[in-house]
């Protein structure tokens, strides 16, 4: 696989890329159903496609400030382990094949910031994508049973459970 | 010695005849003389009964022409009544100058009190004043005595010395009639008979003359008087007429000051209008030009209101087109979403998606096209809308200050409307003040017409009058002249009479001689006892002298006593004086506090006056033009009655003269007549007549003449 494709979207003024293959769709932000005693990131439930899916604010994950919903707010619902979650970001509206070769490590690029959130950054057309890592964003500092906690709060059966603790 | 007796008489009748033909001669000169002058006389009352006529006419015309001016002064009035209104409605603001007034008013009556004051110890100075003049008036009757005893003395002294005279005369008088009886004795008898016959009938004729004469001369001075009277008649008529004159000049004079003043006041009129009219088109085109502004204002607020109006229309406009915009947005916001979707499901569909993918990317990029177009769009609609705020605002900024303008131009031209209107009262008053002069003025006019006209008459009057006064004069002339015959004729006939006295006198004196001697005799015995009365009245005036000197002493002593009262009846004067300095000293202040009151109002007035002061001058000026005309009328008429009783009077007086002369003519006639007859008896008397035949046909051409002129004074 050569060009793999990717979903473009905007966080606080950066383009991110996530695989196209790990996106199951885009909504618009409609309404957030808010969730008792959660985690600062997770903004609440959101009811998709027949659906109830734990949404998760990706500023709040990333340590940016909220800013409030705008027309271009979009939700990315995510799959991945078997699990739905979906993502708030500022905008997402492209979608684009990165070649390889211009995919680059996180190592050559970026020494001290945490890898795991990223699997690597490309260039294209002089601009700065960051390929994120999403397993890593939503396992690391207890995300991953947040969700859970959003998802058993939803009746959502609880099976990939076991695979988020798995990873370390 | 009987033949001398008897030729002494008849020499002496003799010169006496001759005499009385002398005389009768000198009458009939002087009685043809009379006549003469009663035809110049006739021709004289001729002239004067023309001039008369005339001058009756020119009174006549000159009423005509006083009645005119009267009605002139009266329309003259009447129009300075008008502007004396006019001028009230300036005035009204004299009512300030009534409390200065008031107070002046306060000042003079606590002058009056001084005044009262003054009178009082002026009354006291009087009444000391009066009796000194009662004590002056005694001592001037002390001294009225003292006269009148000294005045005694004289006429005593007087008698006296008369006494003395008397007694000298007696003598003198006592020795000459002892003479007389000597002389005279001897032409006794002789002289009577002859001439007693001739000196009846001549007395007789004389007589009838002397009657004649005296009839001529009472009726000559009754001519005399009635010319005079008429003269003097003629005289008023003459004072009259230039008393017109003077008063017409008078009137002419004030007519031209009226119509001088009366041009000044129509001048500054003229004026006041000039500048009341410009003033008034200048507030006028003023106020068109403000009203102009208003409805410009008026236009601009309205331009504003319907800016302000599409300004929010605009504004709803661009909101509308926001939410269009939005909606666009929304749309292309979700297009692009759906191919986005769309992408990923054709990535997840493998090489089948392939064509669906490539669609997927069309139409993201029309939708990312769209929305870029619609963020144009956006920022276009912001700034449009941005402008349209500020449009709007400024819109009603200037909204505002219309508004303002619009209030100011309204007060501007409420202020204006204010002026024009004080400016239209102004020039009515003003239209009615140069209205009132114009009547004036014209009315002026015909009251100098008039009094020109009057002038005429007057001097038509003067000149008729002079021509009067010039025939008078030849009648008084002549009136002396027939006076002077007239008292001709007397002298003749009283020297007429003189000699027929003589006559008689001569015939009587022989009877008279005798008793002559006999009382000669007795006023020598009377003669002595006058001088016994004499020597006895000599000492009477003696005793009366001393009793007259002695009343001049005790006179004398009245006077002494009588400067005495008066010298204190003046120190009275003195202290009444001094009071009546303090009194006036009081007069003087109060005067000074009446001054000041004087000057306060002086300055009130003065500033009030100063407004409407030329017009006031002025038509006071006209007011007095017209009081000194009417006043001038008032001589005119007064003088014009005059000068008609004065016509009558003269008309009265010619008639007497007429008829006067007319009976001088008769007594005249008679006198002539009588005359010739005395000259025959005195021709007769005389024995030979050498003169009679010459002088009877001269006598008869006289009476022709006589009867001429008779006729010519007749017609």
């Amino acid at each position: 696989m050569a060009n793999e494709t990717y979903v473009l979207f905007e966080l606080a003024g950066t383009t991110y890329a996530l695989p196209s293959r790990e996106v199951q769709h885009i909504e618009m932000l409609d309404h957030v159903t808010p969730v008792p005693n959660a985690n600062p990131a997770v903004e609440g439930v959101i009811f998709s496609r027949g659906q109830v899916i734990p949404a998760m604010n990706l500023r709040m994950r990333f340590g940016f400030p909220r800013e409030p919903h705008t027309l271009r707010t979009r939700v990315i619902v995510v799959d991945i382990h078997q699990r739905t979650v979906a993502l708030i970001v500022d905008a997402a509206r492209e979608f684009r094949a990165i070649p390889d070769n211009a995919i680059r490590s996180i190592d050559e690029t970026l020494a001290g910031v945490d890898r795991n959130y990223l699997r690597g950054v490309a260039t294209l057309n002089d601009r700065l994508i960051l390929l994120l890592n999403l397993a890593a964003v939503l396992n690391h500092g207890g995300a991953g049973r947040m969700i859970d906690t959003a998802r058993g709060l939803a009746a959502v059966p609880s099976s990939s459970t076991e695979a988020v603790h798995a990873n370390p | 010695m009987k033949a001398k007796q008897k030729s002494k008489p008849t020499r002496t009748r003799s010169r006496q005849n001759h005499q009385l033909r002398d005389v009768a001669v000198r009458v009939v000169d002087s009685a043809d003389q009379i006549t003469r002058v009663i035809a110049r006389v006739a021709t004289g009352a001729e002239t004067q009964n023309r001039s008369l006529d005339s001058a009756a006419s020119q009174a006549n015309q000159m009423t005509a022409s006083l009645k005119e001016t009267a009605r002139q002064v009266e329309s003259v009035a009447a129009s300075s009544e008008e502007m004396a209104s006019s001028i009230n409605e300036v005035s009204a603001s004299i009512e300030q100058v009534t409390a200065n007034a008031a107070s002046v008013a306060s000042a003079i009556s606590q002058t009056s009190v001084s005044i009262q004051q003054i009178s009082a110890s002026t009354s006291a100075v009087t009444d000391t004043t009066s009796e000194m003049a009662a004590s002056a008036q005694e001592l001037t009757t002390s001294a009225v005595e003292v006269a009148a005893s000294v005045r005694r003395v004289t006429r005593d002294t007087d008698e006296l010395v008369t006494s003395l005279n008397q007694t000298g005369t007696s003598i003198e008088q006592m020795n000459r009639s002892i003479q007389g009886v000597v002389t005279n004795a001897d032409d006794l008898t002789a002289a009577s008979e002859e001439t007693s016959s001739a000196m009846n009938e001549m007395a007789a004729s004389i007589e009838e003359v002397g009657a004649m004469s005296e009839g001529l001369a009472s009726s000559v001075e009754e001519t005399a008087s009635s010319i005079e009277e008429m003269a003097r008649s003629i005289q008023g008529v003459a004072q009259s007429g230039s008393k017109i004159a003077e008063a017409a000049n008078n009137a002419a004079t004030s007519a031209t000051q009226m119509d001088r003043s009366s041009r000044s006041v129509a001048a500054l009129a003229k004026h006041a209008e000039e500048i009341t009219k410009r003033a008034s088109h200048d507030a006028e085109a003023g106020g068109q030009t403000i009203q102009r502004s208003i409805e410009g204002i008026g236009k601009v607020a309205t331009a504003m209101g319907s800016t302000t109006n599409a300004m929010r229309d605009l504004n709803k406009r661009t909101m509308e087109i926001t939410g269009i915009v939005d909606t666009i947005n929304v749309i292309a916001e979700r297009t692009n979403l759906l191919s986005l979707n769309a992408s990923i499901e054709a990535a997840r569909a493998g090489d089948a998606g392939r064509g669906f993918a490539v669609v997927a990317e069309e139409i993201r990029n029309l939708a990312d096209r769209c929305a870029r177009a619609t963020a144009d769009i956006g920022q276009i609609v912001r700034a449009l809308q941005e402008s349209t705020r500020d449009a709007t605002e400024s819109a009603n900024h200037n909204l505002r200050v219309a508004e303002d303008s619009n209030k100011q131009s309204e007060s501007g031209l409420e202020g204006l409307r204010r002026i024009l209107n004080s400016i239209t009262e102004a020039s009515t008053v003003v239209g009615q003040i140069s209205r009132a002069t114009e009547e004036q003025l014209v009315a002026g006019k015909h009251v100098s017409e008039a009094v020109s006209t009057t002038a005429t008459e007057a001097r038509q009057i003067a000149g008729a009058t002079a021509e009067q006064a010039k025939g008078a004069g030849n009648i008084v002339k002549a009136t002396a002249q027939m006076r002077k015959v007239s008292k001709e004729v007397a002298q003749a006939m009283g020297e007429h009479g003189r000699a027929a006295r003589e006559v008689i006198k001569a015939a009587q004196n022989s009877n008279n001689i005798a008793i002559q001697l006999r009382r000669a005799t007795t006023e020598q015995a009377s003669g002595l006892s006058q001088i016994v009365q004499a020597v006895d009245s000599m000492r009477k005036g003696g005793a009366s002298t001393s009793r007259a000197l002695s009343e001049q002493a005790t006179a004398t002593e009245q006077v002494s006593k009588e400067a005495e009262r008066l010298a204190n009846l003046i120190a009275a004067v003195n202290r009444s004086m001094t009071e009546q300095s303090s009194g006036t000293a009081q007069i003087s202040a109060a005067t000074e506090s009446v001054r000041q009151q004087a000057e306060q109002l002086s300055r009130a007035v003065a500033e009030q006056a100063r407004g409407s002061k030329d017009l006031t001058t002025a038509s006071q000026n006209v007011a007095k033009q017209i009081r000194l005309i009417t006043q001038a009328n008032t001589e005119h008429s007064l003088s014009a009655e005059q000068v008609l009783r004065s016509l009558l009077e003269i008309r009265e007086v010619a008639g007497h003269n007429a008829q006067d002369a007319k009976s001088v003519q008769t007594t005249s006639e008679d006198l002539l007549m009588h005359s010739g007859e005395l000259r025959e008896i005195a021709g007769t008397r005389n024995g030979n007549g050498s003169s009679r035949g010459g002088r009877r046909p001269s006598l008869a051409r006289r009476r022709d003449t006589v009867t001429n002129g008779s006729h010519l004074a007749r017609s």
